[in-house]
């Protein structure tokens, strides 16, 4: 049985903190070998053979571009293993091991990334993944459904359409023989919506908000954006602090109060609930505690001071201490409840 | 009036602040300082991600009627189809089929409909195909400008008069190819904040604004020339090919589309 999607929304926002503040390659190596094992735990639940092999493949590729380019691009460092003659467009001068190693670090990081989200793509169904858009955006969500309705039926209806053309003796290799493809996979599409159209009318389906708050929302939301982005702005010209964080405050509260009034206002009927068990409930207070722990321990108390490195100037041993192992194993969590 | 005026002044909002996000690192010299490269991708994407949401929110509210909800979840699946087909048959380089339903739907139905098209299309796809990850708002929000962006060819065709000539399809050929460039150009800037401001790019701390612009040209000439490169001769020939048919279906089908359902008091 699949798990809550809540629960996994959080372990990745939990994840994505603990990954984007890190640079430290040892922690790194740990989160990235703690995610391995709980995709690949996934995977085998899923049936995904080769998963492992795949997302390995595509960490070793993204390290080692990242430090190719980032060795041709940046000549920075004190450890020079050959140079490049100056006169070279951008690449010419030192190459160090410092800009290696950052560069490494960087892919990394982008690695580790993208075995996050694809262990949420495991974890979590089509239709978790559809229902976790907020009730604000219903008629996206209706258009989304729709589509992921279609799919497999436009997908067959093209196969049909390609053998009858290749009875007709359409070689169908160049791009100009696919057009008898498209044409009446198009017609017979555009056709099915009008279909469907009428079919949601007649339903009481309506799409147009039902009253005018709809302007408000629409201003709060952009008011609560704006004071984000001043927030933002003021920060990188080290205007005091109370502003920055008042600024973000007020945008944060503004955002959150669109979602609760629009998602209170659009009554919509949920078939097939996710079921939530008992441990569940425990697991969602657990992830909240550690959330706000650790986006205390991040604002306040330095978490992130004891995860950064950087090669430059000169290579140095990355720092272990106690409090980076236990930040960098916790993406690992799902392998305490994975059965 | 008041509705277009806000829709207008609200696209324009979103447009200046996607824009200094993705191009913060050029325009502010605050940003280009360690201690803040950290946090710059971050924030970078929730405002690129509250952007979608306000462009989203405004276009459900303007718009969308039950019509439109059908057609377009039906050109998403066809397109979301296509993109499938991309990943499982990879074309030359960067050749993507995407951008021509896109172009097409905003050219015909209007720049709304179309941005709806290009932001939906990346996220049916990305969840058909297993494909969500950080990439996805930037994807969004860039699809979704060629499809806004070709609702704005219309005006400038119609009202020079070449519709059903030759120079509608050369236009849109062309559009086809610049967007196929800058669609590559604009990811990269969404992308490389994650690598690292001072890898690759190494942006020069007090230069100006046209020196790291410059670095940045040479930096993507160098690497990403290639991929987008085919992806803009990609949909040229589909645009070339396939565009005048698919205009004329479109075309047909625009005014069975925009019959509304009104219930009297």
């Amino acid at each position: 049985m699949n798990k809550p999607s809540l629960l996994w929304v959080i372990w990745m926002f939990i994840s994505l903190i603990v990954m984007l503040s890190m640079r430290n390659p040892i922690y790194l190596l740990i989160a990235v070998l703690s995610l391995s094992l709980v995709g690949s735990r996934l995977a085998e639940q899923r049936g995904r053979k080769g998963w492992l092999s795949q997302t390995s493949g595509f960490l070793a590729t993204m390290i080692f571009l990242s430090a190719l380019i980032n060795t041709l691009f940046t000549h920075t460092g004190q450890t020079v293993l050959f140079s490049l003659p100056e006169s070279w467009f951008l690449v010419g001068g030192n190459i160090t091991i410092e800009s290696m190693i950052y560069g490494s670090i960087n892919g990394l990081l982008i690695g580790s990334l993208y075995l996050i989200f694809s262990i949420l793509n495991l974890a979590l169904s089509i239709s978790q993944m559809t229902r976790l858009i907020p009730p604000a955006f219903q008629p996206i969500t209706m258009i989304i459904t729709v589509a992921l309705s279609f799919y497999p039926s436009i997908q067959q209806r093209t196969l049909e359409i390609k053998e009858a053309q290749l009875i007709r003796g359409n070689p169908m290799k160049k791009l100009s023989d696919w057009l008898p493809l498209l044409m009446p996979l198009l017609t017979s599409s555009l056709e099915k919506a009008i279909t469907l159209s009428e079919s949601m009318t007649a339903r009481g389906f309506s799409s147009r908000p039902a009253n005018k708050q709809a302007n408000l929302d629409l201003a709060i939301l952009v008011v609560g954006t704006f004071l984000i982005f001043s927030g933002w702005m003021l920060s990188l010209y080290h205007y005091p602090v109370f502003v920055q964080r008042l600024l973000y405050s007020l945008g944060g509260i503004a955002i959150i109060s669109f979602f609760i009034w629009t998602n209170s206002r659009k009554k919509i009927t949920r078939l097939r609930k996710e079921t939530w068990l008992k441990k569940d409930y425990l697991a969602l207070a657990f992830l909240i505690i550690l959330s706000v722990s650790l986006s205390i321990g991040m604002l306040w108390l330095n978490f992130n001071e004891q995860l950064t490195f950087s090669p430059y100037p000169a290579l140095s041993l990355p720092k272990i201490t106690l409090t980076g192992i236990c930040l960098a194993l916790l993406p690992g969590l799902p392998l305490l409840v994975l059965p | 009036m008041p509705k277009k005026l806000s829709g207008i002044l609200v696209g324009s909002l979103v447009v200046l602040v996607s824009s200094i996000s993705l191009m913060a690192p050029f325009l502010l010299p605050a940003l280009r300082q360690s201690g803040v490269q950290t946090t710059f991708p971050v924030v970078a994407g929730l405002m690129i991600g509250l952007c979608l949401l306000i462009i989203l929110t405004e276009i459900q509210n303007s718009v969308l009627t039950n019509q439109l909800i059908a057609l377009l979840g039906i050109l998403i699946a066809i397109n979301a189809g296509l993109r499938f087909l991309e990943n499982a048959i990879p074309g030359p380089a960067g050749f993507s089929p995407v951008f021509l339903l896109i172009i097409l739907t905003g050219y015909c139905l209007g720049g709304k409909i179309g941005f709806l098209m290009g932001a939906l299309t990346m996220l049916v796809s990305g969840l058909i195909t297993g494909g969500i990850g950080p990439w996805l708002p930037g994807q969004m929000i860039t699809a979704g400008w060629v499809g806004q962006t070709s609702g704005w060819l219309r005006i400038l065709i119609h009202g020079l008069r070449w519709k059903d000539t030759k120079m509608e399809i050369a236009i849109l050929a062309g559009f086809g190819a610049i967007w196929g460039m800058l669609f590559g150009l604009i990811m990269n800037l969404w992308f490389w904040p994650f690598l690292g401001t001072s890898s690759g790019i190494g942006y020069l701390q007090n230069g100006l604004l046209i020196e790291n612009i410059s670095r940045y040209f040479s930096y993507y000439l160098t690497t990403s020339i290639l991929w987008d490169a085919t992806r803009s001769i990609g949909n040229v020939l589909l645009l070339l090919l396939l565009s005048r048919p698919m205009i004329k279906l479109f075309e047909r089908f625009r005014q069975r589309f925009s019959f509304k359902v009104t219930s009297t008091p």
